[in-house]
């Protein structure tokens, strides 16, 4: 597993990586793929401009799984299993090892959310729309989002207050009043939810964390209820779909005809197209490229693909039914506090169900803060509060 | 038995904006291969889609021109293909809420006039361009054109021959030119047409088998592939030459025979669906409104204007209203001359014959109509010789920023109102040209043509002819 | 699904199965048809489709052109360029 492309030059105190799906114009960008082996952009990502604007040195890059659709990076073209069987993430090993404040990466199928949990890490993913998302390699736009991890509550505010801001080059970019709520903290977490739907089939360490953080929660006078709701635990399916439609879509411009992997095997322009993406994509993207385009297909469509776009709402208004009552749900992010090679191997299509924690935040576009191995879900622009929140617990996880 | 033909249009038109519908792109035609060119348009990753106003403004605009409905919320959907010209192996185009929808447009033709009802106009963008004849065994891909900015405006199947096919282009063309959206050159590829295309008896109202024709590129060509495919399915279903199937063709103008082109499986799973990464567009009362405040007379307002207001003869309003820019010419320099007639004299004899005798479109004319007006306003005055104003306007033509009076005066083309100059110089020339002065004291007429010719010469066309003649006259006839 | 669905996603994607991975395939999409039932079982009838998570619109740019990348940068990393075009093999029309 390569962990990160040293840059020499880069100053020793305030050094933040960026992980291998946001493009950077001195380093090569791969997206854990061999289709973009040695990749370089011309020009960088919004958030590496905005983390050198803020004094950040960028310290190199993280791998990460093949386009960050999988559980924990173990897809990456260069992924090589730990000897001891533990499915281990890039960016977390970074932070662990010290000397580096952040790691800001891509939340695609919430990778980045699981990293933090098992590790005991910090991050947070903001509300959609207030970091911009130019120059990170897009996989499923209405979504992914460019997440920060860091060992502490404190530190993730930090580079968060550094990379959010409306950015004109995002045409989805929130307005600068927008984006300046979202790193306020004037707002406090006062009452939480826990979903029961989204607790059931965790492993009793989980819920021992999840237990922790609500002890933690309730001894600073946070009031914690347990509710009923259902349609949550659907967001998963929901964004299976839309995760996959998009990101077929996305990575369809990766043919071997402008730049990337090329086939050595062709005799017309089909054979130059098929085997250069047959040999370059690994398994689980192949398995959502053609899953994603069949949900679009014109007999799919309004089945599937329409019927996800509908539950999204759906869900948008189960959250918001909730927020009108707390003002966080606290969550799980994974089932089980540590994966190995033989779980993925037993079921190569895991991200596609363990997501059943992290999906309902990725589908809706709402902040989520992961701390002791659990997470805060928050309405929109909570995410200061949320992280305030988190101080109380984030010491749990380790 | 009778048959009748079934035809729908699909036309694409390049918008005439300065850079792409959602990069900032150069989008003009001509450059170098790929010089038009940045990540987003060449497919690399991280590049997001931001809206072009213009494209906006343009489509909503030609909406209007074609009397069509504006959705005030209009959205961009993705539609899937893999194809070389093609960089991100997807085009984003509407497919779900396009600009504008139910529009007519008003033809005429010999069997009188008929209204062709728009189905739809949506924004989209280019594709690059294949070249095929630089290697033998290698296509070249230049992506300049790719995302320039389209609307592809779709009719109904309501056109029935090949002169209401032409007809409806021409009138598509003018109406999108006095709109200044789109050059509508087919020529330039500014303008391309498919099209949908059905036999069935006539007076039934069951549709036949459909074939849609690719690769006409110019409207002589859309005619003779009509009539070409016209006669190829009434064939099929007198004589069972073959099957009619549903099929796209390519028209072959060399051969002039239309062929089917190699039908994939997988053609027309197109799999649209909405862009996440471009948000609605809303149009609101202001954007409308100043759009709508933006819309031109139409070529028929003016020739109703020219002829009762102007009082122009309905062949000068003919002739000035088959282009926009002839039409703001000439209200420019009417506008600064005063004489409505003498101006339309000005553009239909000089400046038309001019743009004809060099090939140019009378869209490309570029003489600035006030100036042409002041150009007029001092012949009319009698300040500069007709001839000498032609010269000025020829030079006009080379350098748009001369302005006609300036010019004159520099030049030499002021008229002399000094009788005492013209008495001198028809002396001289009198004493010069004594054959012709014994010619004409001898009865020949015809002679005083050339000595007054001879003075204008002399005194370089600026003074006044009558003024010249009668001076002439007098001096030749008290010899 | 169908072996000839799967034959035409293929298609349509430029990519090759192998036997193995159409089997492993064909599983995954039958669970996530079986998942779909648990969307079906809520009534979505008159409930808007949500494309994006904001309600906000469109910001338009101003139609100005700019050229900021070459084209020596554009296809450094290209498999096969001539005379300034990409390459790809022959397109037969």
């Amino acid at each position: 597993m390569k962990f990160y492309t040293a840059k020499t030059d880069a100053a020793a105190d305030r050094m933040v990586v960026v992980d291998d799906m946001i493009l950077t114009k001195e380093m090569p960008t791969a997206a854990g793929s061999k289709m973009l082996d040695g990749y370089m952009s011309l020009f960088d990502a919004e958030v590496v401009t905005r983390l050198q604007q803020a004094g950040y040195a960028i310290g190199g890059k993280a791998d990460v799984g093949e386009f960050a659709i999988d559980m924990l990076g173990e897809t990456s073209y260069n992924g090589t299993p730990e000897a001891d069987g533990t499915l281990v993430n890039a960016s977390a090993e970074i932070l662990k090892e010290g000397g580096v404040t952040a790691v800001v990466g891509m939340d695609v199928n919430g990778s980045v959310r699981r990293a933090a949990a098992v590790n005991g890490l910090v991050s947070v993913k903001p509300t959609y729309g207030t970091v911009s998302r130019y120059g990170t390699i897009p996989v499923a736009c209405s979504g992914e989002t460019v997440s920060v991890m860091a060992k502490s509550a404190d530190e993730c505010f930090e580079v968060l207050k550094a990379i959010a801001g409306h950015d004109d080059k995002d045409g989805t970019s929130l307005s600068e009043e927008q984006c300046a709520a979202a790193t306020a903290q004037d707002a406090k977490v006062c009452r939480v939810a826990i979903v029961k739907s989204l607790t059931d089939g965790v492993d009793a360490q989980t819920a021992e964390k999840l237990a922790a953080a609500k002890a933690a929660l309730s001894a600073n006078g946070v009031e914690v209820c347990e509710i009923e709701e259902t349609k949550l635990s659907a967001a998963r399916i929901a964004w299976n779909i839309l995760m996959s439609a998009e990101l077929c879509n996305n990575v369809s411009r990766y043919d071997g005809v402008k730049y990337g992997y090329r086939s050595q095997n062709f005799t017309n322009i089909d054979e130059l197209y098929t085997n250069s993406r047959t040999e370059a994509f690994g398994d689980l993207l192949k398995t959502a490229i053609l899953f994603g385009s069949d949900t679009l297909s014109t007999e799919n469509y309004m089945k599937v693909y329409d019927k996800a776009l509908r539950m999204r709402r759906v869900i948008a208004e189960a959250f918001d039914a909730i927020f009108a009552q707390y003002d966080a749900v606290l969550a799980p992010v994974c089932a089980k506090t540590a994966y190995t090679t033989e779980d993925v191997k037993a079921d190569r299509y895991l991200s596609f169900t363990e997501n059943l924690y992290t999906a309902p935040a990725s589908i809706t576009g709402l902040p989520t803060v992961v701390a002791g191995g659990v997470q805060l879900i928050g309405k929109a622009f909570s995410e200061g509060a949320l992280l305030a929140a988190a101080k109380l617990f984030e010491k749990e996880g380790e | 038995m009778r048959y009748e033909t079934v035809i729908g249009l699909e036309v694409h038109v390049e918008l005439a904006t300065k850079s792409k519908i959602f990069c900032s792109c150069n989008a003009k035609y001509g450059a170098g291969p790929n010089e038009h060119v940045c990540p987003a348009c060449c497919g690399m990753p991280g590049m997001l889609p931001v809206v072009n106003k213009r494209v906006v403004d343009y489509g909503m605009k030609a909406g209007m021109m074609l009397n069509c409905h504006i959705n005030r919320t209009t959205t961009f959907d993705k539609k899937s293909y893999y194809y070389p010209d093609l960089p991100c192996a997807y085009q984003t185009t509407q497919w779900f809420a396009p600009v504008a929808v139910n529009g007519t447009v008003e033809i005429e033709t010999s069997k009188g006039k008929k209204s062709v009802r728009i189905k739809q106009i949506h924004m989209e963008e280019d594709a690059g361009k294949l070249v095929h004849d630089i290697a033998e065994d290698t296509t070249h891909v230049d992506f300049n054109r790719t995302s320039v900015p389209l609307i592809e405006i779709v009719s109904q199947p309501d056109l029935s021959s090949a002169e209401e096919v032409e007809a409806y282009l021409e009138r598509l063309k003018m109406l999108l030119r006095y709109a200044k959206v789109a050059e509508c050159a087919m020529e330039h590829g500014t303008m391309r047409c498919d099209v949908n295309l059905s036999v069935r008896p006539e007076g039934s109202d069951k549709l036949g088998v459909r074939t849609e024709m690719k690769n006409m590129n110019s409207i002589e060509a859309i005619k003779h592939a009509i009539e070409y495919e016209t006669a190829r399915h009434i064939d099929a279903i007198e004589n069972g030459t073959e099957v009619l199937v549903q099929e796209t063709r390519r028209w072959d103008d060399i051969k002039g025979k239309s062929f089917a082109m190699r039908n994939k499986e997988t053609a027309g799973d197109y799999r649209y669906f909405p862009d996440p990464n471009v948000m609605p567009v809303v149009i609101d009362d202001a954007w409308f409104d100043s759009i709508q405040a933006s819309l031109p007379e139409l070529p028929e307002e003016k020739f109703a204007r020219y002829t009762e207001e102007l009082g122009l003869s309905e062949y000068d309003a003919t002739q000035l209203i088959k282009s926009i820019a002839l039409c703001e010419c000439f209200e420019a320099a009417y506008a600064v001359c005063g004489n409505a007639k003498d101006a339309a004299n000005w553009m239909i004899s000089e400046i038309m014959s001019i743009l004809n005798k060099r090939q140019m479109t009378y869209d490309m004319l570029s003489i600035n109509g006030t100036a042409l007006g002041e150009l007029i306003k001092l012949v009319m005055d009698g300040k500069v010789g007709r001839a000498n104003g032609k010269k000025i306007l020829a030079a006009m033509f080379e350098d748009t920023t001369i302005e006609p009076v300036a010019y004159a005066e520099a030049n030499g083309y002021v008229m002399s109102n000094d009788t005492g100059l013209v008495e001198k110089v028809v002396k001289e020339v009198i004493a010069a040209e004594e054959k012709a002065v014994a010619d004409y004291k001898g009865g020949k007429e015809k002679a005083l043509m050339s000595i007054f010719g001879r003075c204008m010469k002399e005194l370089k066309g600026n003074c006044d002819p009558q003024t010249l003649r009668t001076i002439l006259t007098d001096t030749l006839n008290k010899m | 699904m169908e072996r000839d669905t799967l034959r035409i996603l293929e298609m349509l994607n430029q990519l090759s199965l192998t036997d193995t991975q159409k089997e492993d395939f064909l599983a995954f999409c039958a669970s996530r048809e079986q998942e779909l039932e648990v969307l079906n079982a809520v009534d979505t009838s008159d409930v808007e489709r949500m494309v994006h998570v904001m309600p906000i619109l469109t910001v338009v740019r101003e139609d100005v052109a700019s050229q900021p990348f070459s084209r020596e940068d554009l296809q450094r990393g290209a498999p096969e360029t001539d005379e300034g075009y990409w390459c790809v093999p022959r397109v037969v029309e």
